[in-house]
């Protein structure tokens, strides 16, 4: 009796030292190229951790998960650790307040808000992920477009072309249309984002609002319309984690906070919308640059 | 409760949406039973078609929706964005519980009948029309309630090219993280699905009967 007690204590034991030399962290995303590009980056740098850290941690990957919905409701449930969030996103989406153009602003507005429900977010990463009003090429040359303001004149001969997120949002289509004063004659056809870059490139509509590190924007050749009102709020990329997960989030962070710009993401994009390749390859290439 | 109170605030709305959900189900299963019957009927009669039809009505049911829909939209005529190409979709998928029934309902009746019918001087066409789909009738129309039940469900992703129904009450929560306006589109497409299947099992038990 007294054998079988000292061994369950020793396995126990045992059991507690081993879940301390590694760690378990579960990585989720949202179910887009960016969002299981950044779950990659984020999963191979807890997997191997520099020099200065050599005890890695293992992950499980939970990528992706349908939506903001699902990822913020996983995350304060304990079903994930840590998934990429956009503070525009964050703001309206999840915490329902009014968006914020000035990005220190917003970020600190973030920060409580996730300290508030007991989570934390980890610093910025480098890059906005923002609406990107997007038109043909040809339409473009046409008409003179280069800013949104360009638009008022011919938004009337113009068929556009939203996703839902866009519509719904208080940050989207009827406060954008009235930032500039655009006068729509069809209503907008209301669809998958995914699917709208190939309606516009196929000339079902012809003016989108796309995200603006997509990578199809360079590859279909498609025109993006400057913000000169400055509408749109900001979108800083970040991960948001749950504070159990923190000793084995840190030193990734580090690695990755700054590193990540605009035209970084957009190539990381492309390479995997376009270039067909695997995120975790792109990730991995993305790491072992020097 | 709080969908069902958003469904009444916007009922005007809410009815729109449930005529485009209607009208997708409607059109693509009906559509789908004109198409699908003579197919299954052709499976019986050659093997050869039996192994093609129903082999493709089983690969076209493996695509998921959306990659469907990616490849609709390039397509000229039944192609592009909105109802048309909606209802190709839908109709696509609704084909293969017709096709299948119908092969099951006429390869099932006992053979016996068919040699009587034959015995009685029944050209093969005469055969068909007053022998073997009648015999086959509640086989077939259980495989036309499978699919409308199906096609209920799936034509919530008909959204995601603009062809309106529940499915945007579902993506829109989903795009602004609101359950009750997923509840709002969820809840409802769930409710015509059962009706659907409660009044289309109540038409073939009476064609049971007779």
């Amino acid at each position: 009796m007294r054998g079988t007690a000292a061994l369950l204590a020793g396995l126990l034991l045992l059991a507690a030292v081993g879940c301390r030399a590694r760690p378990h962290v579960v990585v989720g995303s949202k179910n887009f190229t960016e969002q299981l590009v950044l779950g990659e980056l984020l999963a191979q740098a807890i997997e191997n951790p520099g020099v200065k850290d050599p005890r890695p941690s293992a992950v499980t990957r939970r990528l992706d998960l349908g939506g903001t919905f699902l990822c913020h409701q996983a995350l304060l449930r304990g079903q994930i650790d840590v998934y990429p969030e956009y503070t525009g996103t964050a703001l309206t989406a999840i915490f329902k307040q009014a968006p914020i153009s000035d990005p220190a602003a917003a970020w600190s507005a973030v920060r409580e808000q996730y300290q508030r429900l007991g989570l934390a977010v980890s610093p910025p990463l480098g890059f906005d992920d923002t609406f990107a009003i997007l038109v043909r090429p040809a339409d473009a040359a046409r008409w003179g477009l280069h800013a949104m303001s360009d638009l008022r004149q011919v938004a009337g001969r113009l068929r556009p072309g939203f996703g839902y997120e866009f519509m719904e949002r208080q940050d989207g289509f009827a406060g954008w249309t009235r930032a500039y004063q655009l006068d729509f004659n069809a209503p907008p056809r209301v669809m998958d984002l995914g699917l709208l870059y190939t309606a516009l490139a196929q000339g079902q509509v012809d003016l989108i609002a796309g995200n603006s590190t997509d990578g199809r924007i360079a590859a279909l050749g498609l025109v993006q319309l400057r913000d000169d009102r400055h509408y749109f709020p900001a979108y800083q990329a970040f991960f948001a984690y749950r504070p159990s997960a923190a000793a084995a989030l840190r030193p990734a962070f580090s690695r990755l906070a700054g590193r990540l710009d605009t035209r970084t993401m957009q190539a990381m994009n492309a390479a995997v919308d376009l270039g067909h390749r695997d995120p975790a390859e792109v990730a991995r290439d993305f790491l072992h640059a020097p | 409760m709080g969908w069902l109170a958003y469904l009444i605030q916007h009922r005007g709305e809410a009815l729109g949406l449930l005529g485009e959900h209607l009208l997708l189900v409607g059109v693509s299963t009906l559509l789908a039973a004109t198409l699908g019957v003579p197919l299954g009927v052709w499976a019986v009669r050659s093997r050869r078609a039996q192994r093609w039809v129903l082999g493709a009505a089983n690969v076209v049911q493996t695509i998921p929706s959306l990659a469907l829909f990616g490849f609709l939209i390039p397509l000229p005529l039944l192609g592009g964005i909105g109802t048309t190409p909606a209802i190709v979709a839908l109709l696509l998928y609704a084909l293969l519980p017709i096709i299948r029934a119908t092969h099951t309902g006429i390869t099932g009746i006992d053979p016996a009948v068919r040699e009587a019918a034959d015995a009685m001087g029944m050209t093969p066409q005469q055969r068909l029309w007053q022998m073997e789909l009648p015999l086959a009738l509640p086989v077939i129309f259980s495989g036309l309630r499978v699919a409308t039940v199906i096609a209920v469900g799936t034509a919530t992703i008909a959204a995601a090219i603009g062809a309106g129904g529940f499915g945007s009450y579902i993506f829109r929560g989903l795009a602004t993280v609101d359950n009750r306006l997923i509840l709002a589109g969820a809840v409802p497409a769930a409710l015509l699905a059962l009706a659907a299947d409660g009044g289309l099992g109540w038409v073939e038990r009476r064609l049971g009967r007779r």
